[in-house]
């Protein structure tokens, strides 16, 4: 059998003009190294997106030559190696020297070029070799040390699945198809296998090396630290995902959903700015919030977060964290940092209060940094807060009645707003050009809870929209960056949506959020799609990528504990054992083109295994008559005369009578006239 | 093989078979040609009774006989027949040929001349001849059974390739085996009574009309193209099997699936006429070709009801 399926200019009468035309002829004649060929298509391809560009014109050259099919003589090699070297030597100068070798990256990278580079010259020669057998898997592994993507893990299931049809194609000399399936065999068989064996053994994970699968490795931005309050801190709402977020339980109601960034204290004019470092220092952040920095907690939530890097060292997480993980720490104000930016994706299990009250225990020079504010900059808020002061003697009236003037001031929600006069910008907000976004929103309301005695503070992060969400698993986007305040009354911090006293949103925000889709509901099905795909990456991230030595002894933990969980764990097992047993099966089906020979396979065997075998090359009718020679009366003489009438005859089929004939044969005692009995 | 064949054809092949001890596959097979409509070439060495089959078969079929032996100087107006100057009625009077039978016996045909062969198989093929730019047809069935020597290779003149291909089959006859010599020895096959018709033209006819509307099942031809094919791509012979052969290999198999009276053919019925139909048409790349050669080759690379 010919591997027609792939190639098929096997024909020789097919005449092709042309040299490179009769040379692909001569190579698809050439089986192994066709076949050799197709291993390296699958294994080189990714590997061809990271190679430089000195190398990528060596593999080039040597493609080339392999085409024109010049005949790998010796000056040839001798050539090609040494234009082989110097692709390597200007691939990696610059980042070459000793000490580079110690990176593992640069010297992993440097292997692999030599090993293309090998690889090459052992082509050209058109020989096989047992080296050149082995060498993509070669390539594989090493392709493993660059790409940590779920893109790459599934192209490296469909690289392993290729590598091992060539081997059964190469080994087997079957045709494509029948090797396939043998294929898709192994492979549903090796499944719980796999599943198994990466259950109980993790991801090999070196303290430094850093390779592997680890997921997207994208720079994101969105929230940075500080509050820019010019125009061109949001141009269009971004869709980049920041962070995912997976619940244990429900997803909390969409008013909760407030992701904890940097708090602010200072007005810079153009921007706000957190404490001083010598004020933060004066409480020492701890790992957990202590008792008396809240008062009360309620619904305490459990949830992992993967978060992109930020190149910040914020990490995010639900008001109020009660708890940092690892490595990070909580201070006073409940930001949640870790000691350097993050430059590489985290994953955390975080526990947040979502109903919660602060304590009071909050530094008498922070609220002095809560009430600073410029009221020569301010005169018309100025005025209208004295008026509030004078009207609510109430701390907590005050604050009610400062968000009733800020609501009355008709402001407009605008993505796209005017600059503010940056020298006074809360009066500038709220009485001239009264257009803006949540930063104009919170910044306004906090020099005007001061203004009115009110300590205020500004906290940036992130609002989560429920609309990206799929079952428990939420989306975090850049567009969701978000800024609020929190007024310090009665002792305590309390949150103030101030966006939310927007009387209007102006057409071109609202135009762009609905395209963006926050404002309408916008079920629109690539959206949801979209949404769908990012849960199940999420998922094979936290539990196939992110699958280590911990977290498997947190499952196992799990399934100590909760006889349920495991039950459903062991269920998950059988059904999946169950599916690639049934894949096995439905592959290894005899395939069958007719339908009253398949009718006739239990009888076919069952004579097999009385010890009458089909000759070679006799049709059915000699068989069953040297049967029937054997074994006179044979319910057979039935069987036979009606597969032929029927399968050969121009009267219809009557599976019916043949089956029951079938039937009365297989009944039959086996013994019955066997000569071996008698 | 297992020849069961139909109640209605079973007289004659007994018949034959009274004059040729243990030849019944020979005998059917000649049947089947002669009700497929097409010639039969019988190649074997001489005196095993291949006159014997050919003139008891007519007999017992009720056709006019006749004979041709072919020598190295018959012409093609031997076979044909020649118009001459009839001086009493003033005109040309046509002399009719040996050919204007209904069963022509043409023995030992690769002695004559190329030009005389040609005649014969035109005939054979076109069913009429020309002589003198005037066509005549010939009597209607018209048979022939041609006989070669295959092992005479001085003054012959071997049968080209495209010449074979108007054979239908061809097969030899064979020494008899133990049994049968035995009884050819003590006389058996003499004294048989003289072949007498068993058949009229009606029933010919009808024969031969029903052999056309014998059913070939998708599946049978399928089998059926398997072989043909096989016969081209495997490599191993000198040609494939030409179309003219496809259409023989088929109409052998309708006749001998009807001789065995079912009005559908199986496999078997393809097994059974597949090598004599190939015999002169193929050959071997390499080796000699040998009728159970060529069945094996074929039946055990294309197997039939898988």
């Amino acid at each position: 059998m010919r591997f027609s399926l792939l190639w098929r200019s096997t024909d020789p009468s097919a005449k092709q003009p042309g040299r490179i035309a009769a040379r692909l002829q001569g190579w698809s004649a050439s089986r192994e190294l066709f076949l050799l060929d197709l291993a390296y298509l699958a294994v080189i391809t990714p590997l061809l997106l990271l190679v430089k560009a000195p190398m990528l014109l060596f593999l080039l050259l040597v493609l080339t030559l392999l085409l024109v099919g010049k005949k790998g003589s010796t000056a040839t090699l001798m050539l090609v190696a040494l234009t082989g070297l110097l692709a390597v030597f200007f691939s990696i100068y610059g980042a070459f020297n000793f000490a580079g070798l110690s990176r593992l990256k640069l010297f992993v990278e440097l292997i692999l070029y030599l090993l293309l580079l090998a690889v090459s010259l052992q082509r050209l020669t058109r020989t096989i070799n047992f080296y050149l057998l082995i060498s993509p898997v070669l390539l594989l592994a090493l392709s493993l040390f660059f790409f940590d993507s779920i893109a790459m893990l599934g192209y490296v299931v469909f690289e392993v699945f290729v590598l091992l049809w060539l081997i059964l194609a190469y080994r087997t000399r079957a045709d494509a198809l029948s090797s396939l399936r043998i294929t898709g065999m192994l492979f549903a068989l090796s499944l719980p296998w796999v599943v198994l064996l990466f259950f109980f053994f993790p991801r090999i994970s070196f303290e430094h090396a850093s390779y592997g699968f680890r997921g997207d490795d994208i720079t994101r931005t969105g929230h940075d630290g500080t509050m820019r309050m010019d125009g061109a801190a949001l141009l269009v709402p971004s869709e980049r995902i920041v962070m995912e977020v997976g619940f244990l339980g429900a997803i909390p109601p969409e008013e909760q959903l407030y992701f904890r960034g940097s708090v602010l204290y200072r007005d810079k004019k153009d921007h706000w700015e957190p404490l001083p470092a010598y004020v933060r220092r004066a409480f020492a952040p701890k790992q957990r919030a202590q008792e008396g920095m809240y008062r009360t907690i309620e619904k305490v939530t459990a949830y992992k977060v993967s978060l992109y890097p930020t190149h910040k060292k914020w990490l995010y997480l639900l008001d109020l964290p009660l708890e940092a993980p690892e490595g990070a720490t909580i201070n006073a104000d409940f930001e949640t940092t870790l000691e350097k930016p993050i430059d590489e994706p985290q994953h955390y299990d975080a526990g947040s209060a979502l109903v919660y009250r602060y304590g009071s225990r909050t530094e008498r020079t922070v609220l002095a940094y809560a009430l600073d504010v410029n009221r020569s900059a301010h005169p018309r808020s100025s005025a209208a807060a004295e008026s509030i002061v004078a009207a609510n003697p109430d701390p907590k009236q005050r604050l009610g009645a400062l968000f009733r003037f800020f609501r009355d001031q008709n402001l407009t929600y605008s993505l796209r707003p005017e600059p503010l006069d940056l020298n006074r910008t809360a009066d500038s907000f709220l009485f001239d050009k009264r257009k803006g976004y949540c930063v104009h929103f919170a910044g306004a309301f906090v020099t005007l809870s001061r203004l009115a005695g009110l300590p205020a503070r500004v906290v940036t992060g992130y609002k989560a929209d429920r609309k990206n969400s799929v079952n428990n698993y939420l989306a975090v986007k850049e567009r969701d960056a978000h800024a609020w305040a929190e007024v310090y009354v009665n002792g305590h911090w309390q949150r103030v949506e101030t966006t939310a006293a927007a009387a209007f949103v102006d057409d071109e925000s609202a135009e762009l959020l609905r395209r963006t889709g926050t404002l309408e509901d916008n079920s629109d099905r690539l959206t949801r799609l979209n949404l769908y795909l990012l849960y199940v990456k999420y998922q094979v991230e936290t539990w196939v990528l992110q699958y280590s030595h911990f977290r498997q002894m947190r499952l196992l933990e799990k399934v100590k504990k909760d006889p349920a969980f495991a039950a459903r764990l062991a269920a998950a097992f059988a059904l999946l054992v169950l599916a690639s047993a049934a894949l096995f099966l439905w592959l290894r089906r005899p395939r069958c083109g007719n339908r009253l020979l398949c009718l006739l396979r239990p009888l076919l065997s069952r004579l097999q295994r009385s010890g009458f075998v089909r000759e070679e090359g006799e049709t059915l009718h000699t068989f069953f008559a040297r049967y029937l020679a054997a074994h006179p009366g044979s319910a057979l003489a039935e069987v036979d005369r009606l597969y032929h009438r029927q399968q050969y005859g121009s009267g219809k089929e009557d599976a019916v009578q043949f089956k029951k004939s079938i039937r009365a044969f297989l009944r039959e005692k086996p013994s019955q006239g066997d000569p071996d009995a008698r | 093989m297992n020849e069961t064949i139909a109640p209605e054809f079973l007289p004659l092949v007994d018949a034959v078979e009274a004059h040729l001890l243990g030849k019944r596959h020979a005998i059917s097979l000649t049947l089947a040609a002669f009700f497929a409509g097409g010639h039969v070439l019988l190649e074997d060495i001489p005196g095993v009774g291949k006159t014997t089959l050919a003139k008891t078969f007519a007999g017992v079929m009720g056709l006019d006989f006749g004979r041709i032996q072919f020598t190295g100087d018959l012409l093609p107006s031997d076979i044909l027949g020649v118009s001459y100057f009839d001086q009493e009625s003033g005109k040309f009077v046509l002399k009719k040929g040996a050919i204007f039978t209904q069963f022509l016996l043409a023995d030992e045909i690769n002695r004559s001349m190329p030009k005389t062969q040609s005649a014969l198989l035109e005939a054979m093929e076109e069913h009429h001849v020309t002589i003198d730019g005037k066509s005549h047809d010939l009597k209607e069935p018209f048979f022939v059974i041609a006989t070669q020597n295959p092992y005479e290779e001085v003054g012959t003149f071997a049968l080209p390739h495209s010449q074979l291909d108007r054979f239908l089959c061809s097969f030899g006859i064979g020494y008899p085996d133990k049994e049968a010599e035995r009884a050819v020895l003590l006389g058996g096959g003499r004294r048989a009574a003289a072949a007498v018709p068993l058949i009229d033209a009606t029933a010919i006819t009808a024969a031969m009309n029903a052999v056309q509307n014998v059913h070939l099942s998708p599946m049978l031809l399928d089998y059926l193209q398997s072989l043909i094919t096989y016969t081209r791509d495997s490599g191993r012979f000198v040609y494939g099997l030409s179309t003219r052969g496809a259409l023989a290999m088929t109409a052998m198999t309708r006749a001998w699936a009807h001789l065995h009276g079912r009005d559908y053919a199986i496999p078997d019925d393809v097994q059974a006429v597949a090598g004599e139909v190939c015999l002169h048409r193929l050959a071997f790349k390499e080796g000699v070709t040998t009728l159970a050669r060529l069945r094996h080759e074929l039946f055990s690379h294309v197997s039939a009801d898988a």
